[in-house]
């Protein structure tokens, strides 16, 4: 049995624009195995980001209940929503994932950083990190120096150097031509499944989805489909 | 080590955005600089009020007889062992004067006027403002001459020369009144004319013997030290060694010098924290918009988890490190200044009604390492002040919020 690494129950997550109640999620029940390479898909404003947001214990939630790896995020304080980020969970940003006046190398050796791990230890693993995914030449180049394809691993090799129990990327590969999604992917489902990285990744791009195990599909804040 | 990193991010950041920070350092380093040489300047104004004031006959410390400040008579006069011993370290004393001091009525054939008549020992007088006046005719050959030195103004107002003859009135000390003849050796160009007016000097000795009655008074010993710091402790040990007598310092000589000399330091400090608050809003606001700027990292960096201490931090550091630099350059900004100026500034058009408070023909700058350590890291705590703002801004916006900007 898979142990379940995230569990929403009954989540509702409701906007205010102006006077108007926006309801971004509306009950949703969804539980990720271990090893699960998930999507959630849906048309613009279906509610992907917000769900993959709260799961990452960046946005709030009203009604429900949210686990991650064993942790129930609901009435845990800012200071240690931003800790469990930090020691859990991995994030792949659309854009700006990368500190630009810091190398490939420093940018990942940075997380490394604020965990508190020990100088030769973060040079060691951000190397070897950089190296599985195909950047050992890059190491000393800075993000404007790298095409958009590499920031994206390089952000893929700060988010995995931490060994995350959970990998989510909100459209990583939303600014990238189809090539460089196609290698982006292969890597990403590598991982998935050479080190049985759990990912969750929100898109609208059908070239994506078809590399995940799972497909969730979200319309108007509620689960629309599963497979 | 976190800061190590802290500190290459911040000073990669300053570089990467050079061109805005090159404008904020060319701000701080002219406040900083501008107040370094208005520093400089005021502290070389305090400088010369100090040396006016002791150099005006005051000394820093003087000893006279108990009563003389109320009656300056013959009547309040002291008789001393000369030399005298002065207490402690022979190191600390530049020299010494002792002299007579006498309320005199000058009259030539054609006016009359009231000054001082001032019998000294010329060699003694090293230690006042007598070393570097300027005389026509002839000074003062020794305490036995008995001709008199007037100042130039005061021979215009008599309307007497060189070699005139002139008539002074003292009172005695029997306390009757006395006129004296005196030939006019010299004259003697001050650098104002309050001085000039005022004192008329004559031989000590000669001064004794004709006023006096041939005994050795005199109104006061006047004592100049090398160092104005040592002023309160050689106070209290003269005041120890010279038991029955009224011994004060320059201040209390002078309160209208000590007074100005003593608020310079407020002065400065006033002037200071104007310039550096005025400095502090563009720095803020610079700030903060260097913050919004980098609001999107910041916020990418609080959602892979980093805390609101590191990114306030991460803030204050980078400020601190361009205020550190600006500071630095201003200083030397200022230091060159300083030596620009270093002639100092002629005043000459207005020396007449500046010599009341203090200042000299030419205002010379006078640079205080206590004053530019002490300024420069008061700058840089303004600077580490002013940080909280921005870095409160960057962390009040959430990292989702900051993210989707
Ligand atoms: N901070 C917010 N304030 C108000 N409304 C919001 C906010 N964030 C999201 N919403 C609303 O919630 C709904 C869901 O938004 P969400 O960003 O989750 O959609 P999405 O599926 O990620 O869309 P997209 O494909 O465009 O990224 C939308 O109607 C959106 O307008
Ligand atoms: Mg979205």
């Amino acid at each position: 049995m898979k142990q379940v690494v995230v569990r929403c129950q009954g989540l509702c997550r409701t906007y205010q624009q102006g006077s108007v109640p926006v309801h971004a999620l509306q009950s949703v029940d969804l539980e990720i195995a271990e090893g699960e390479f998930t999507s959630l898909s849906g048309p613009s404003g279906s509610g992907k980001s917000t769900l993959l947001n709260i799961i990452g214990g960046l946005d709030k939630f009203d009604q429900g209940r949210v686990s991650v790896g064993g942790v129930e995020l609901g009435g845990l304080r800012e200071s240690q929503l931003s800790a469990l980020r930090l020691a859990k969970i991995g994030f792949v940003f659309q854009a700006y994932n990368l500190i630009p006046v810091l190398s490939a190398l420093e940018n990942v050796a940075f997380i490394l950083q604020l965990q508190g791990v020990g100088k030769r230890e973060q040079r060691v693993r951000a190397e070897q990190m950089l190296a599985d995914l195909g950047l050992a030449d890059m190491l000393h180049r800075r993000p404007g120096e790298l095409s958009g394809g590499q920031q994206q691993r390089v952000a893929i090799a700060r988010a995995m150097v931490t060994n995350p129990v959970l990998l989510l990327a909100d459209e990583p590969t939303a600014n990238l031509d189809s090539q460089t999604t196609a290698e982006l992917l292969s890597l990403m489902r590598d991982l998935n499944e050479s080190k049985g990285m759990t990912i969750v990744t929100a898109t609208h791009d059908p070239l994506v989805i078809a590399y995940t195990s799972r497909q969730v599909g979200l319309i108007d804040g509620r689960i629309s489909s599963d497979d | 080590m976190a800061l190590a990193m802290l500190l290459k991010l911040s000073l990669r950041n300053v570089v990467l955005y050079r061109r805005r920070n090159a404008f904020l350092l060319i701000a701080i380093s002219f406040a900083v600089g501008g107040v370094t040489v208005s520093n400089a300047l005021i502290r070389g104004w305090q400088n010369d009020m100090l040396e006016m004031a002791v150099a005006n006959l005051t000394g820093h410390i003087k000893v006279q007889a108990p009563g003389f400040v109320d009656d300056p008579s013959l009547a309040n006069s002291l008789t001393l062992a000369l030399p005298p011993i002065l207490p402690g370290d022979a190191r600390l004393y530049q020299g010494w004067a002792a002299r007579i001091r006498l309320p005199a009525v000058v009259m030539s054939e054609r006016a009359t006027r009231g000054a001082q008549l001032v019998g000294i020992d010329p060699q003694q007088e090293a230690i006042s403002f007598y070393r570097d006046l300027s005389i026509q005719g002839r000074g003062l050959a020794g305490v036995e001459d008995r001709s008199l030195l007037i100042g130039a103004a005061l021979a215009d107002a008599l309307e007497t020369k060189v070699d005139r003859r002139v008539v002074i009135m003292v009172q005695g000390a029997d306390g009757r009144t006395r006129e004296m003849g005196y030939r006019v050796a010299g004259i003697y160009d001050a650098p104002g004319e309050l001085v000039e007016k005022m004192f008329i000097f004559t031989g000590l000795e000669a001064l004794q013997q004709r006023a006096a009655g041939q005994r050795p008074l005199i109104s006061e010993l006047s004592i100049v030290l090398h160092e104005e710091s040592n002023r309160l402790s050689v106070l209290q040990a003269v005041q120890e060694a010279y038991p029955d007598t009224d011994v004060r310092d320059w201040q209390a000589l002078e309160p209208q010098f000590a007074e100005l000399y003593n608020i310079v330091d407020s002065v400065m400090l006033i002037w200071f924290l104007l310039t550096m608050t005025a400095l502090a809003f563009g720095l803020v606001n610079t700030l903060i918009a260097a913050v919004m700027e980098r609001v999107r990292e910041l916020g990418m960096l609080r959602a892979l988890g980093m805390g609101r201490g590191f990114v306030v931090l991460q803030v204050v550091i980078e400020s601190v490190c361009i205020m550190s630099i600006g500071v630095a350059l201003g200083l030397l900004l200022g230091v060159f200044g300083v030596w620009l100026l270093a002639d100092g500034i002629d005043l000459t058009a207005f020396s007449d009604g500046l010599e009341g408070w203090g200042i000299r023909a030419r205002l010379v700058p006078l640079l205080a390492v206590e004053d530019l350590v002490g300024y420069g890291l008061m700058s840089v705590l303004i600077g580490f002040i002013a940080s909280f703002f921005p870095a409160r801004r960057a962390v009040k916006i959430s990292p989702l919020m900051a993210m989707n900007r």
